[in-house]
């Protein structure tokens, strides 16, 4: 069955980086969809339905707690899994992202083990 | 990692696909594309083609492009395309591991920060070398300069290296590990010659430890296969030695500046146990300080306290019989006896002068009383000693006075003492030598009686005033009989209200009486000397007479 993972970031790197990490998640059928700032994402969700979603917070046009808000709380899709990225030194806001419903909240620089780890078992596999 | 195949490249809907797609249309529809087993991917196949070519990546075949002459062209464009992919992914791996190699080190950083126990930091560095570059075993071993000395504060993994032999060759380590270098060695014969490693270990890598340009010592690891490191490893392992080696070199010097600490602490300490026994602890206290260190000169309080002399009676006869060294290990075990009774009725010794010893009762003055009690039995148990060993009896007199006290810190800058100043500590000094005049082994001043406490267990008798030389006041002078032994104390006491009644006949003149009493008095009691020096003052007043204005006052011409 097609998986969709959406990998969410205005930097470009940290988008290719990240899809680089799931790599091999391709073998499994899994499709990767990209966005570079929160409206598009927001698009590509109510389309697409991605499983999972990696999404940056620091983003220009409308950030990452933002889309997780309106994804969670107004649209009411529990389905899509949300990890938040920000970079270090913004510990403060993991309070916020679980009040927006994030289900994972990560730091910057993302430890790619960690990441490649928390896909397959979102997605269940392996 | 996914190979780049053909598939991933035309055969999932995306911009590479429908350009390929819109080609092979333009191309009249006559070519198709397969994978590497025949597989459709992209196109529509007629039943024979008429040419096949290959598509290949590093040599391998990963796809058929078939049909017209057109295909040749298809071919060669998607040979290029996967050419490309392939070197984007390659990058993408190589860019990926940076970013894992700087997230190892953010987090290394991290946990350094947890910690300031060198050995804990030691270990935490070869677990995340180890982690990130893959071994069977590692070592960190660190090199003490001073001592000559190699620790080995952290190991990891197989037994791959033998300690034993590691830190009895340093001279091979200073070679390799402790050079100041950082390398991948693949010769390791020497190292194995020495028994250092196991003989399965086939490579080596290793960073040098160093603090500005002193080498701390090495983080090594070794690993079972011939290729197991590359200089990305070893650009790594000397990232880590170096944030390690500022760590652990903070570390130790925290911990010997808290050892220093301790040290000078403890030093302190038993510098202030030593003065407490120097100058009086009590002294110090009474000035409102703490410890001697804290008292300067001109520091004073004015107290009212008990103040005590005691002496050794006829000491000079006894010190002509001995000789120095006799004379101080007498006038020693003398003090260290009477010593803890003064303190155990908190009182301090002040002074010791001589065979003299002046002793301060700052609270209560029936704390001094019943030290002079206690020292007094303190002589008896002497005297019973003395008697067994063929030597004759010592004699103290002990006299008490209570007053004002200035207690202070007197001197110069460079030579300071603790003294005190008062007319009362004179005054305890005179009525201690009363003790050989009136033959009473105890004296306390009227002042004293006064002071105490109503209810108390001691039994006084009063020995009239007496006007002390260069002094304008009359002092009036009472005996506590309770130090005598216990049949001369027996005696006393059933004599007391006779006495104390003789002495009133006494300042009252009534002479005649006085005198029966006082007989009446030694009949009962032979060695009472108090009795006896009354006794022969009435006997000497009846005979001449009385001075003029005689008012029962003894003078005393003599200090």
């Amino acid at each position: 069955m097609e998986q969709k993972i959406l990998i969410v970031d205005d930097e470009a790197h940290i988008r290719m980086l990240i899809e680089q990490t799931l790599e091999e998640l391709e073998d499994e059928g899994v499709e990767f969809l990209t966005a570079e700032n929160g409206e598009i994402a927001l698009d590509i969700i109510q389309k697409e339905n991605p499983k999972l979603v990696f999404l940056d917070v620091m983003m220009p046009k409308m950030n990452g707690m933002e889309v997780c808000r309106r994804v969670k709380k107004e649209l009411g899709l529990n389905n899509v899994f949300i990890v938040l990225l920000t970079a270090k030194g913004q510990e403060l806001d993991r309070q916020r992202g679980q009040e927006v419903g994030a289900d994972v909240y990560m730091t910057k620089p993302f430890d790619p083990e960690i990441i490649l780890t928390k896909a397959k078992e979102v997605l269940g596999i392996e | 990692m996914a190979r780049v195949s053909l598939k991933n490249i035309v055969g999932k809907k995306n911009e590479i696909n429908t350009a390929v797609l819109a080609l092979m249309d333009q191309l009249k529809k006559a070519t198709w594309i397969e994978d590497e087993n025949g597989k459709l991917l992209l196109g529509n196949p007629t039943k024979t083609p008429g040419s096949s070519f290959s598509v290949t990546l590093d040599n391998e075949i990963i796809g058929w492009v078939k049909g017209d002459e057109n295909s040749l062209m298809i071919a060669n464009l998607l040979a290029y395309l996967v050419q490309k992919e392939a070197e984007k992914k390659k990058l993408g791996t190589e860019v990926l591991n940076l970013y894992q190699e700087l997230n190892v080190i953010y987090n290394f950083s991290e946990q350094l920060t947890q910690t300031i126990d060198p050995d804990v930091i030691a270990q935490l560095t070869l677990e995340q070398a180890i982690h990130s570059i893959p071994s069977h075993s590692g070592v960190i071993v660190l090199w003490n300069e001073e001592k000559k000395h190699l620790a080995v504060p952290a190991r990891s993994g197989e037994q791959l290296f033998n300690e034993e032999h590691l830190r009895h060759n340093p001279g091979v380590l200073l070679k390799i590990g402790l050079s100041g270098q950082s390398e991948i060695i693949t010769d390791l014969s020497l190292l194995k010659e020495k028994g250092i490693i196991e003989n399965d270990v086939h490579s080596l890598i290793y960073a040098a430890m160093k603090v500005k340009h002193r080498i701390m010592g090495a983080i090594i690891l070794a690993g079972k296969n011939i290729e197991q490191y590359s200089a990305a490893h070893l650009k790594l392992l000397v990232t880590l030695a170096l944030q390690s080696s500022t760590a652990i070199e903070s570390a130790m010097l925290y911990e010997k500046n808290i050892r220093e600490a301790r040290e000078r602490e403890e030093a302190m300490l038993r510098i202030h146990e030593v003065t407490k026994k120097f100058v009086p602890h009590e002294f110090i206290r009474s000035l409102g300080k703490e410890t001697l260190t804290d008292v300067k000169l001109g520091d004073q309080v004015e107290k009212i306290v008990t103040v005590l002399f005691t002496d050794i009676r006829d000491f000079t006869t006894l010190s002509e019989k001995m000789t120095p060294e006799e004379n101080f290990h007498f006038v020693s075990s003398f003090n260290a006896r009477l010593g803890p009774v003064i303190r155990s009725n908190n009182g301090f010794i002040n002074q010791y002068l001589g065979d003299s010893i002046m002793a301060i009762f700052p609270e209560n003055p029936e704390d001094a009383l019943r030290a002079a009690v206690g020292m007094q039995k303190a002589v008896h148990e002497l005297n019973k000693e003395r008697k067994e060993l063929g030597l004759p009896s010592i004699r103290a007199g002990i006299g008490m006075h209570t007053g004002s006290l200035i207690m202070g810190i007197t001197g110069d800058e460079f030579r300071m003492d603790a003294a005190t100043i008062s007319d009362t500590v004179n005054t305890a000094a005179r009525i201690e030598s009363l003790t050989k005049y009136y033959k009473s082994p105890l004296l306390l001043s009227d002042h004293t009686l006064q002071y105490l406490n109503g209810q108390n267990n001691f039994q006084f008798r009063h020995l009239g005033s007496v006007k002390l030389k260069g002094k304008n006041n009359l002092l009036s002078i009472v005996e506590c009989i309770n130090g005598f032994e216990e049949l001369l104390f027996e005696r006393k006491l059933q004599t007391l209200s006779q006495f104390n009644e003789a002495m009133n006949l006494y300042h009252d003149q009534q002479f005649e009486n006085a005198l029966q009493l006082f007989q009446t008095i030694l009949t009962n009691d032979p060695d009472d000397l108090t009795a006896n020096y009354f006794l022969t003052n009435t006997k000497k007043y009846l005979r001449e007479g009385v001075p003029k204005n005689w008012t029962g006052t003894e003078e005393m011409v003599s200090k």
